[in-house]
């Protein structure tokens, strides 16, 4: 019944490097997963009211676009804003599913999908780091966490810290809180993040932004303890569920 | 028009810039950090763009300024972006001293270096604007602005000096308070003044060449003359030279230059060399090295391969890279490069290019291949060094972080994992780092028709110039890495790399192999257009190369500049003319920049245009066969007796000579630096370099593993396992087995995260890097260049491995001055091994922790340990009647291949493995120990023992360092079956001990018939081994 199965949309280039495992982390969901890159989409004009239902789910992820310079995730999102000028959120009311991860969840912030009162900076420490860490979905506003518990999943990045404009910051988060948006939270605090935030989502629960890259644990040989329980090196890894969330997400909108 | 923007942290956040200078001010001048009360970091951007004011601001605050985070000073133009007083003192008054004294240090780039950060802002203009602004320019620096009353003018420009900038690259400005609360350095006068430029900016109405008549020149004047111009020719070359061709121009002469240098040429490893054995009393296992021998590449290198004929072998030696089968559909490659020279230099640009530069040799690989690992090996010397540093070197710590940093941008922001690596500290690295870049790459062996190792050009096909532009940065890299090093090192051979244009270049590469747009492909690396196309020309015949045609960073490059440039981020390809229109457009649709320089020919000729001025007219044949070959002296005196021996009491010492041993960098924990590469980055790692016990918890701890293993293929549980061996203080007794142990280790390291091994089609290959001090100068430095390759090639030839890839750097030594006084500083004899084999099915990959109480420890394999050449060795005196580790490879293979899954069905069964090398059994031990915390007891064997010299053999069998060996640990319940089929197949064991659960290990012996014992807290042995503080 290939007719059935939804389509992902999978955005490359400019430093974007996490696209392949992104996709198959799609695919083993379920979907059809395409990486395009974002020169052909903007030369094709592809706009934003003709991607659902023709996409069911758009990913931006994980990478170093144009570097990190400047900003994390910056000028990826003046791309995307002046190449394609996508409303991502029209988008999802549409019944589009988004998510960014990493260095794609970080231009979903530039691009201003959560609000003007929120950026993501350098990790407090102010360094880089790739360690695996648990995190815990809050609320059930979440489209991409319905249903999860508490997970192990690899963080890998430099500019991890979220922080609230220092004067609205109670009355943003108050408000964040109370719309399900604050939908992901570490335990221990591997950033500096407010709030120990690992990930957000948008008033509509359907486009996530995750700071730990769940498409780098579909496999429990991803896991940094696999060997001590060898018996299960064929099981799927927890990120994978994220990715059959949107599957089901995705066929129940089609 | 002129803009100077600054962006300052706003400040209710903390600035980890900062916290992170203050950090390198505390290690490298704790006095000065003592100063320093308040310090805060602003970027600067100088930016002259054609736009008006009105049309700037908006599009300056949508790049630059993040309301939440920042504030932004530009002067006047966007005056409400910061607080009250709209500028810099905003953030002075935030400091806690007032009245403060204040200071700023800016940092700006010196002309002509690359500089990403403001290449990405231009872009970003054109992005926001939808306007190509080719003539708007823009540079990038920084200010650090520090408060402290007793901070002095001398004390900052240590800090700027020996911190915050390399003056090699970077320039700086020691503002007062006065100068910055003043506006002036916002008026655009001002900003056209500090704009970095390249002075000369006159296009070139016609190109410079010069001609060099070399007839009427002496001996003298010749070798003058290649030392002036950089060119590292010797005497015999220079006058091969001058047989050739009368009158040469400078482009012809730096052809060749480039062509013939050590870097690219090898030849010293081409040398016919005379080898004497003039030791006392000649040592076993190397007497068949010949007194005459025809190149030790020939004989050593190549020659083993020859002789170990794989039917998974795909190509070896002649390209960049060393391919071999991992299926039926696809192959993967390994390369290994060393970028020694410019890591010396800037340690961070270095390293850098060093990793970029190794994956275009991937890239550039057959028909071209995805990156898919990086393996890094650092030699540096102690970052605690507190002796006098000779001038113009750097400390070992910045050269430790530059190149940490230079892996962090290189290795992350490709997205290529860093999945194996190792560090070794030795004071004698003070004058060279050795900074080895490795990189795995994955491709199907047929694209668009053609079999991956496919390396064919034809006459008529273009020759192209993809990625980068070419700069003045990069000349004479490969000529000046031929030579030592000395105070007057060029600056121009120091680049930067741009790893996002070289990302975009190889995408698109990727892409136009699977649309079978190009014949050939090779990177542009050592030497630049003269080696690449040099090099292609040969498969084709010819070229007939336009430089003239060449996109450049700026105008005014000589053609010579053209010609050899390592300008970065460059790959030459063939490409077939029917093709070369739809190649340029797909290359425009990926942003990715292409120049047409010419065609191949089959004409015998490399010649070379500046527009249509002939400036090189060169024959093929001369180029690639025409330099003299070298002769290589070489003379062994035997091993040296151990220096100033002293007993030692193995009951007294042990417990505190296992702690610093654990505490020594060599052996120390890594974490610090691993956790800032990526290494599971495409999400295929299965052996990370780490094993990691309850990962996200506060409990979770870390210990070491052996090497990676990654997942290439969705579709296929095999895995590809990368390890590495390197013990270059073994040099100090014999290279020979220095050679032999770098590949014992390397195999052993392999096989411990779950190598196959041992059966005809086990893919399993070696790449073997040489670091040597110059050994054309030394017959003893000869001597140690000889053994090591035979030595290598006797374990190679033993094990059944066959070497693929490989590179050699022969001038790792300085020569400078310390303290007014001349200073020779040369590397030890460095061989680094790399292993890659496919694991046929990663559920058998392995991390060396021990996981269950109850657990049984062996000893597997060899048991002969030396405390000669060991890690012990190097911090205290040893015995006069301590031994050596020699080899048995008998003994090796027999082991190997029951690890390795040839001969066996039990070693599913090993619950963890993990090899015997720096501190010997009991630092292993403690290794497989350190993440989980249980305990173990550890029982000497009383026939380990030798009563008569009791006290050396229990500290040999504890810490002393031989061949073969692994610690093993096995379930109770197995033990039994896995006993039998060791003896069965005759892999030598010892049973050690148990893993137990009470926190300690507890070592014991007998001396007679008392039975003796000590305890230590493995609470100890990790604080030990996890001790920190080396770096930032």
């Amino acid at each position: 019944m290939s007719i059935l199965k939804p389509k992902a949309l999978v955005i490359t280039g400019d430093g974007i490097n996490c696209e392949v495992e992104t996709a198959q982390a799609f695919r083993l969901a379920g979907f059809d997963a395409e990486i395009r890159h974002l020169n052909d989409l903007i030369s094709e004009q592809l706009r934003e009211d003709q991607l659902f239902p023709r996409y069911s789910a758009l990913a931006f992820p994980g990478g170093f676009s144009f570097g990190d310079d400047l900003t994390s995730g910056k000028i990826l999102a003046l791309k995307i804003r002046h190449g394609l000028g996508w409303d991502l959120a029209r988008y999802a009311e549409r019944g589009g599913l988004v998510i960014g991860i990493c260095n794609g969840f970080q231009a979903l912030i530039r691009l201003g999908v959560f609000g003007k009162d929120i950026s993501i900076t350098h990790n407090s420490h102010g360094k880089f780091q790739n360690h695996w860490i648990k995190v815990t979905p809050f609320g059930t506003a979440c489209h991409w966490l319905k249903g999860l518990g508490t997970m192990d999943l690899p963080i890998r990045h430099g500019e991890g810290r979220l922080i609230f404009n220092p004067s609205r910051r109670i009355e943003v988060l108050g408000k964040m809180d109370r719309k399900g948006m604050t939908c992901l939270k570490y335990e221990g605090d591997p950033n500096g993040s407010d709030m120990g935030l690992a990930g957000l989502c948008d008033m509509s629960g359907r486009i996530l932004g995750i700071m730990p890259h769940p498409e780098a644990f579909v496999r429990w040989t991803s896991h940094p303890e696999w060997t001590l329980t060898p018996a299960r090196a064929n099981a799927p890894g927890q990120g994978l569920s994220l990715f059959e969330n949107a599957y089901q997400e995705a066929m129940r909108a089609l | 028009m002129y803009a100077r923007i600054e962006i300052a942290t706003k400040p209710e956040f903390t600035d980890p810039a900062a916290h992170g200078l203050l950090r390198r001010i505390e290690l490298a001048h704790p006095e000065i950090r003592k100063q320093i009360r308040w310090a805060r970091w602003v970027d600067v951007y100088w930016l002259d763009v054609p736009m008006s004011r009105e049309e700037m601001i908006p599009v300056i605050t949508e790049i630059f300024w993040d309301r939440v985070l920042q504030w932004l000073f530009s002067g006047n133009l966007i005056p409400s972006a910061a607080g009250k007083h709209g500028g810099v003192l905003d953030l002075l008054e935030t400091a806690p001293q007032r009245p403060g004294k204040f200071w700023a240090l800016e940092r700006r780039y010196r002309p002509g270096v690359t500089d990403n950060v403001s290449k990405t802002a231009l872009e970003a203009f054109e992005i926001v604007t939808g306007k190509k602004m080719p003539e708007a320019e823009a540079a990038s620096g920084s200010i650090l602005l520090l408060e402290g009353s007793a901070l002095t003018e001398e004390s900052l420009s240590t800090i700027a000096r020996s911190v915050l900038c390399n003056e090699l690259i970077e320039t700086w400005t020691l503002l007062s308070e006065k100068e910055i609360t003043s506006s002036e350095r916002f008026y655009p006068e001002r900003i056209k003044r500090d704009f970095p430029r390249l002075s000369s900016r006159s296009t070139l109405a016609t190109p410079k060449v010069d001609q060099y008549n070399l007839e009427n020149l002496t001996d003298a004047e010749l070798e003058k003359l290649s030392q002036k111009k950089l060119w590292a020719l010797s005497l015999e070359e220079m006058k091969a030279i001058r047989e050739k061709y009368k009158n040469p121009t400078d482009v012809e002469i730096e052809v060749l230059a480039q062509t013939w240098s050590e870097h690219c040429k090898h030849k010293i490893f081409g040398a016919t060399v005379s080898y004497t054995d003039s030791s006392q009393s000649p040592t076993g296992s190397d007497q068949e090295i010949p007194n005459v021998i025809d190149g030790l590449f020939k004989e050593t290198i190549s020659g083993t391969t020859k002789q170990l004929p794989k039917p998974w072998l795909l190509s070896v030696f002649h390209d960049n890279a060393g391919i071999v089968a991992f299926d039926e559909d696809d192959a993967f490659c390994i390369k290994v490069e060393t970028h020694n020279s410019p890591s010396a230099l800037d340690p961070y640009g270095g390293a850098l290019t060093g990793i970029v530069g190794v994956n275009r040799d991937i890239l550039g690989c057959g028909l071209g291949a995805r990156p898919v690992f990086n393996t890094n090996v650092f030699c540096v010397a102690d970052p605690a060094y507190s002796g006098s540093l000779p001038d113009r070197l750097l400390h070992p710590r910045r050269i430790l972080d530059g190149v940490r940093r230079g892996v962090e941008h290189g290795g992350n922001k490709s997205g290529v994992p860093t999945i194996n690596g190792a560090l070794v500290f030795d004071d004698r690295y003070l004058g060279k780092p050795l900074v080895y870049c490795g990189t795995g790459g994955f491709m199907p062996r047929v694209s668009a028709g053609r079999k991956c190792e496919t390396k064919e050009v034809q006459a008529g096909d273009h020759i192209l110039m993809v990625g980068g532009r070419i700069g003045k940065d990069g000349i004479h890299g490969a000529t000046f890495s031929s030579l030592a090093m000395t105070e007057s090192s060029p600056m121009s051979a120091v680049q930067l790399g741009d790893p996002i244009t070289q990302k975009r270049a190889a995408d698109f590469i990727l892409e136009a192999r699977e649309m079978g747009l190009y014949r050939a492909i090779t990177d542009n690396g050592a030497g630049g257009l003269s080696s690449s196309v040099g090099e292609m020309a040969g498969l084709s015949g010819g070229a007939r190369m336009d430089v003239g045609k060449a996109r450049t960073k700026y105008p005014g490059l000589k053609p010579f500049e053209l010609v050899v440039s390592e300008s970065q981020e460059r790959m030459t390809l063939a490409v077939q003319p029917e093709k070369v229109e739809i190649f340029m457009a797909l290359a425009e649709r990926r942003g990715v920049e292409v120049s047409d320089l010419g065609t191949f020919t089959d004409s015998g000729r490399f010649e070379i245009f500046y527009n249509d001025l002939m400036v090189a007219d060169l024959s093929l044949e001369f180029l690639h066969k025409g330099a003299p070959r070298l002769h290589l002296n070489a003379e062994w005196k035997g091993r040296a007796p151990i220096q100033n021996p002293a007993a030692m009491r193995f009951d007294a010492i042990a417990p505190d000579m296992l702690l610093a041993l654990l505490t020594h960098p060599n052996i120390a924990s890594k974490e610090w630096m691993i956790r800032q590469y990526d290494h599971e980055v495409q999400g295929t790692s299965v052996i990370k370099p780490l094993h990691t016990t309850s990962p996200g918890t506060s409990s979770a701890m870390s210990g070491p593993n052996d090497g990676g293993v990654i997942k290439p293929k969705v579709n296929s549980t095999s895995g590809i396992a990368v390890a590495c061996g390197i013990n270059s203080k073994m040099s100090d007794v014999d290279p020979y087995l220095m050679a032999q142990s770098a590949v014992d280790e390397a195999v052993r390291n392999a096989l411990c995260v779950g190598a196959d091994f041992g059966r005809e089609d086990s893919v399993f290959a070696l790449v073997d890097n040489f670091c040597w001090p110059d050994p054309m100068q030394d017959p003893a430095k000869g001597a140690a260049l000889v053994r090591a390759c035979y030595g290598m090639k006797n374990a190679a030839m033993a094990l059944g491995a066959p070497f693929v890839s490989g590179k050699d750097s022969m001038k790792n030594d300085f020569r400078g001055r310390l303290k007014g006084a001349d200073v020779t500083i040369s590397v030890p004899p460095t061989l680094l091994v790399t292993a890659v084999a496919k694991v046929s099915d990663i559920v058998n990959a392995r991390s060396a922790d021990f996981k269950y109480q109850g657990d049984v420890i062996y000893l597997l394999g060899g048991s002969e340990f030396g405390l000669q050449g060991s890690q012990l060795a190097q911090m205290k005196p040893i015995p006069a009647d301590s031994k050596v580790g020699e080899p048995d490879w008998g003994l090796a293979r027999k082991v190997y291949s029951w690890i390795g899954g040839a001969t066996g069905k039990e070693q599913s069964k090993l619950h963890s493995l993990h090899d015997v090398s720096e501190g010997g059994m009991l630092a292993s031990v403690a290794e497989s120990l350190i993440a989980r915390g249980f305990g173990a007891v550890i029982e000497i064997p009383a026939a380990q023992v030798n009563e008569a010299s009791r006290d050396t053999s229990l500290m040999e069998f504890s810490f002393g360092e031989g061949f073969h060996s692994f610690v093993a640990s096995v379930s109770d319940s197995d033990s039994a079956s896995i006993e039998a089929e060791w003896t069965a197949l005759g892999v030598p064991f010892i049973r050690l001990g148990k893993v137990t659960g009470t926190g300690n290990l507890e070592v014991k012996w007998t001396e007679g018939t008392a039975p003796k014992h000590w305890f230590m807290d493995v609470k100890r042995l990790r604080a030990a081994w996890r001790k920190e503080g080396y770096w930032e």
